[in-house]
């Protein structure tokens, strides 16, 4: 399997806080890998490392064999090969959805409008939300905005995507539709690092679990088998509270 | 009295070209200054809000006759009523507009920024497709009431001798024995200008949506 991602010893500090302490991690193409812990430990800042929304302070990330700090130029070329799914979606406002979508494309990607626009067309429906296409932000549920927050991430023909707890702000009625849709997204085979509170998601949909917790990677493995019953202490304990 | 009105109503001209010259500069330099602002560089910044607290702090008048007979004896130019006029009001309206386009422009979630960054838009691509289009919907309401002011402050040019609106209905005033209506009909004129700027304003206002639910949206993510 070719390898997408490769974080060597990454260590990310706050001012002296050390928030991530050595973090190793390779992960191939067409893994779905699902990331869990406690809250504060570090998950959501490395993602955002991975994409240089973080700077580090020591370690080494390299997307597709080329390294991703320091140098703006390949962290650009990085982001554009990296879909982001943020917790609050962040859809531009001033946007329709189809204008959402279309908007990095057209402008980072430089591609023709015509072209993109068929491309977000078929996302919508892949999506489920044909009908909305239209609408703004404001006027869609949350379940609503976060699906065309994946269309957005989709357009931009991304080899990874990043979910940051994508349904942790949602209403529990519209959980199900948008993790239907990564359930989709799974099966067609693309990379995906997911960081959830969804353990059941985790154990159906992700073909690795890495448990995190005060700063450093505790225990990977396979999903399932971490659920049914993890080898650490701590795994054990914080997959047991949350999965109730 | 009558006979005077093609004159005020020119003169009224005269106001509005001279305000909407300086508003416009004051706005350019303002977006200019808020830009330089964004920029994380601390010397930079203390010197767009020194420039800031200055003008902010000074009266016009001062300015006005600095930019009249300071930078003639300065730079040695020769420097028309109209340009000190314009050069004044601007430099007046630069300070406030570089406020109101910072507060704009923070009124942007932190969201978005992130949005548009791990999606790979540049710095400017970001700035012109993203923020300042749901930042000038904060922006254009204050704008409205700047040129409103620098409207009413073009007055002062009238003591440097330019003949604008002011100037004119104290003319008028003169030469039709000093009554008390041709100040009564320069205070319509002026009322009738300003009330005409707020209804475009609050025009241009609905057609960008704001107050739409939307607004709320975009501040929070
Ligand atoms: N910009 C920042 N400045 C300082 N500290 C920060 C910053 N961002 C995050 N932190 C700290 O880093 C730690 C890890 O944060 P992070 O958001 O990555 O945790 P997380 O695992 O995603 O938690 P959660 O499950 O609550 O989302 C937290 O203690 C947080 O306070
Ligand atoms: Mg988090």
């Amino acid at each position: 399997m070719t390898e997408i991602l490769a974080l060597d010893g990454l260590v990310k500090r706050f001012g002296s806080r050390t928030i991530l302490d050595g973090i190793s991690l390779n992960v191939s193409a067409g893994e779905i890998v699902c990331f869990v812990g406690p809250s504060g430990t570090g998950k959501s800042t490395l993602l955002r490392c991975i994409n240089g929304l973080e700077d580090i302070q020591g370690g080494r990330i390299s997307f597709e064999g080329q390294a991703v700090q320091g140098n703006p130029s390949a962290i650009r070329a990085v982001r554009k090969r990296v879909g982001m799914i943020f917790q609050h979606f962040n859809l531009y406002p001033h946007l329709t959805a189809l204008q959402n979508v279309m908007l990095a494309p057209v402008v980072v990607h430089k591609e023709a409008k015509a072209e993109v626009e068929a491309r977000a067309r078929a996302l919508f429906d892949k999506v489920r939300l044909a009908h909305r296409i239209n609408a703004y932000p404001a006027e869609m549920s949350g379940g609503e905005q976060q699906r065309v927050a994946i269309a957005r991430a989709l357009c931009t023909n991304p080899h990874l995507l990043m979910f940051d707890e994508p349904t942790s702000a949602l209403d529990p009625e519209t959980v199900g539709d948008v993790l239907t849709v990564m359930r989709d997204l799974a099966l067609e085979g693309r990379t995906m690092l997911v960081v959830t509170h969804e353990i059941r998601f985790a154990a159906d949909v992700g073909t690795r679990m890495v448990f995190m917790d005060q700063c450093r990677i505790v225990e990977q493995g396979d999903p399932r088998a971490m659920v049914a019953g993890a080898q650490t202490e701590r795994a054990r304990k914080f997959l047991g509270t949350i999965h109730g | 009295m009558m006979q005077y009105w093609p004159l005020m109503l020119k003169s009224a001209g005269t106001t509005l070209w001279l305000s909407w010259l300086a508003m416009l500069l004051g706005a350019l330099g303002g977006t200019a200054l808020a830009l330089l602002r964004q920029i994380r560089f601390a010397p930079l910044r203390w010197v767009v809000i020194g420039y800031m607290e200055f003008f902010r702090s000074i009266p016009i008048l001062i300015v006005l006759f600095f930019a009249f007979y300071g930078v003639p004896l300065l730079l040695e130019v020769d420097i028309s009523p109209f340009v000190a006029a314009t050069l004044a009001l601007a430099l007046h309206a630069s300070a406030t507009m570089s406020e109101v386009v910072s507060a704009g422009i923070a009124s942007v979630g932190r969201g978005q920024w992130e949005a548009a960054a791990a999606a790979g838009f540049s710095w400017p691509q970001t700035m012109r497709h993203i923020i300042a289009p749901q930042a000038l919907r904060v922006i254009l309401p204050p704008s409205v009431g700047v040129f409103i002011t620098t409207l009413k402050e073009s007055s002062l040019a009238s003591i440097i001798g330019y003949i604008e609106l002011t100037r004119t209905g104290l003319l008028v005033r003169d030469s039709t024995g000093g009554g008390f209506l041709p100040l009564l009909a320069l205070g319509a004129v002026y009322f009738v200008i300003n009330y005409a700027i707020s209804q475009v304003g609050a025009a241009l206002e609905r057609r960008l949506h704001i107050g739409r639910r939307s607004d709320l949206v975009g501040a929070m993510a």
